[in-house]
């Protein structure tokens, strides 16, 4: 039983130290959810910078290099890393560019969500009797819709475009970060210090600010590395169903979707763009799974 | 209690049914056009006609007069007709439903086939190299998009090594009677002379779809079935049990597994609502006759009718399944009968 270990030199050493910095000690142990950071921290430096890192514009046309291989290829040309299009534009320039659309859309998507859902679902779990109830079975109902229908939904209500598929996603996930939020809540709340505060007079805002919050933060983080991977995906797939991004913007889903059509001639430009949506999302996720376990790590100390 | 139980559970049912219905009923207000055209489906409704629909629809009153008007359309099977095909929407959903819910079922089965053993399994060697290698698995499978891994397996299974059909339920070449609308018992019960060659191809066209739609559900399964069996395994009378001196298997097979496949029956039925999104995305790649893919077309021509027609029937049984899901979970799992007192 670890928990009553009191007197070993590690955990005593250990438990001086701030919970935020014993945090970044069991992530960094953890290699894999290190490189996942990594990558993370690239990919947000690629949206930010992208229009300056890409060799060309996204859509500049090279009408003498049309549908041509990565460099490595025999007949691929090396101002063309990853070759060309059907209308010979650089993809190596369009991917790059897709990040701004898919990962860094995704990310402010997935922090609006936050934003909102942290005020909900605080309001739910702070709130008793007939309005949590009913709250709840709201809830429940916007549960059962999957994320991606809801969004097609609200698209189909507000036609297909890239700022709709946003707002379709932020409304798509909020049922399920108010949930979480609201469990965390009802979770802390319960607990004895809780009690204790409320019995010495605090009013509801202090117990939230000082008692509740300090102590939900990280698990907020991780409710976001899960709602940003969903985000990822969704906006990729809408992009791919051609509901949201419509070409030619270069959002990674909706590159795919276009090049579709030359997956025999061309398998490069279908397959690139989904690599890099797979290590956008595998980045996330890492980034997600280190910091759960890094916490559940911390508690059991 | 359990009667009770079950009530209470029902009561939970009529009333998201309720608010889905409402919904529902509001969007032929908010898709944009007439209200009279998105209910009927009707288009150009000329001026003798406009009188005699709104009547139908009881538009010239109120409110909650129209929504009971509405419901017992539903409820009639009178669903509107779609603009696009000018056939009745109701028409429409009884024939694809079972194509989607028969992609859905054989994934879902996949799925438990394969992600509750592998969660045991990585639960079972906690840490070791059989889990190390199921989570390295299970994060990729979460990352990759559903569309790129099905693209993927086309250019690798169709176009590659040409071994796999890429679209459609069964080539064209077998004429297969409709019966019940699920290929393969479709297959099995006419009598024609071609049966054995067109149950191959059948299950040649099924195993892409059904590789793609299983992965996500795969992914979850296994995770729920190693968390939960974790949990259970620190629990008290595991420690019990091997203090008395039980091996490994038996502690796992005798006395941890049960404990643990309850949480996975409810999560079993919660699949459902995940597998009928991702179908959609999977009909669209394969070309599935399925509900999914002719309610992505009907966004593209802005079918109101159709759309709401669809949603309606997708919500109705995504919701269904986790009522009923969670319904056998309380059959099996008496604790959660006494604790659920309004909560979720």
């Amino acid at each position: 039983m670890a928990k009553f270990n009191f007197n070993t030199d590690i955990s005593s050493e250990e438990l001086n130290k701030s919970p935020l910095r014993q945090l970044w000690r069991h992530f960094k142990a953890n290699h894999v959810a290190l490189v996942g950071l990594w990558l993370f921290i690239a990919l947000t430096i690629l949206a930010t910078l992208a229009p300056v890192i890409a060799p060309y514009g996204v859509n500049q046309q090279h009408t003498d290099a049309l549908l041509l291989p990565p460099s490595w290829d025999d007949v691929g040309d090396v101002r063309f890393i990853l070759g060309t299009d059907d209308l010979g534009r650089d993809i190596l320039s369009r991917l790059i560019n897709g990040t701004t659309y898919t990962f860094g859309l995704a990310i402010l998507t997935a922090l609006i969500t936050t934003l909102l859902g942290v005020v909900l679902g605080v309001f739910a779990g702070m709130s008793k009797g007939v309005r949590s109830s009913i709250l709840n079975h709201m809830l429940d109902v916007t549960l059962s819709i999957p994320s991606l229908l809801l969004a097609i939904i609200i698209i189909a209500l507000l036609g297909p475009g890239l700022l709709n598929t946003v707002w379709a996603i932020i409304l798509a996930l909020l049922p399920q970060y108010i949930h979480s939020v609201r469990n965390l809540v009802v979770q802390e709340l319960s607990k004895d210090y809780i009690v204790a505060q409320w019995l010495d007079g605090a009013n509801s805002w202090h117990i939230l600010s000082r008692g509740i919050f300090p102590n939900i933060y990280e698990h907020i983080v991780v409710i976001f590395t899960m709602s940003l991977s969903t985000a990822i995906l969704d906006i990729s797939a809408l992009g791919f169903l051609k509901l949201g991004a419509q070409p030619p913007t270069a959002e990674w889903g909706a590159i795919l979707s276009e090049n579709l059509a030359f997956i025999y001639l061309a398998p490069w430009t279908v397959a690139l763009p989904g690599i890099l949506l797979f290590f956008a999302v595998l980045s996330t996720n890492l980034v997600g799974d280190g910091l759960r376990s890094a916490l559940k790590k911390r508690k059991a100390i | 209690m359990a009667l009770e139980y079950i009530f209470r559970r029902i009561i939970l049912l009529c009333f998201m049914l309720l608010l889905l219905s409402i919904f529902t009923f509001s969007l032929s207000f908010l898709f944009p056009g007439d209200p009279l055209t998105n209910l009927s489906g009707i288009q150009d409704i000329s001026f003798h006609e406009s009188d005699a629909l709104s009547e139908k629809y009881k538009l010239d009153q109120s409110i909650p007069k129209q929504f009971i008007s509405f419901i017992t359309r539903v409820a009639q099977g009178d669903w509107g007709i779609s603009f696009a095909s000018q056939k009745p929407i109701f028409e429409h959903i009884v024939a694809l439903f079972p194509a989607t819910l028969e992609l859905a079922l054989y994934a879902l089965l996949a799925s438990i086939v394969f992600g509750i053993p592998a969660g045991i399994i990585s639960a079972a060697y906690y840490e070791k190299w059989p889990d190390k290698i199921i989570n390295t698995l299970t994060l990729l499978g979460y990352s990759t998009p559903v569309f790129w891994l099905a693209l993927l397996m086309i250019m690798f299974f169709c176009l590659q090594l040409g071994l796999l059909p890429m679209s459609g339920r069964v080539s064209l070449l077998y004429e297969i009677p409709d019966i019940t609308g699920f290929i393969l018992i479709d297959i099995l019960l006419s009598d024609v002379s071609y049966k054995f060659n067109a149950f191959i191809d059948a299950i040649k066209h099924l195993l892409l779809p059904t590789i793609v739609l299983s992965t996500y559900p795969t992914m979850v399964l296994i995770r729920f079935t190693r968390d939960s069996m974790l949990e259970v395994l620190e629990q008290n009378y595991i420690k019990t049990a091997r203090a008395k001196g039980l091996s490994r298997s038996q502690l796992i097979f005798r006395h941890a597994l049960r404990n643990a496949l309850l949480p996975v029956i409810k999560q079993i039925g919660l699949q459902f609502s995940s597998l009928i999104t991702l179908a959609m995305i999977t009909e669209v790649i394969f070309s599935w006759p399925g509900i999914g893919r002719w309610l992505i077309d009907s966004i593209y021509q802005r079918d109101f009718p159709a759309i709401q027609g669809g949603l309606l029937a997708v919500s109705t049984f995504i919701i269904l399944a986790t009522v009923t899901a969670d319904l056998i979970h309380s059959v099996f799992d008496p604790i959660i009968r006494n604790q659920t007192h309004g909560k979720i």
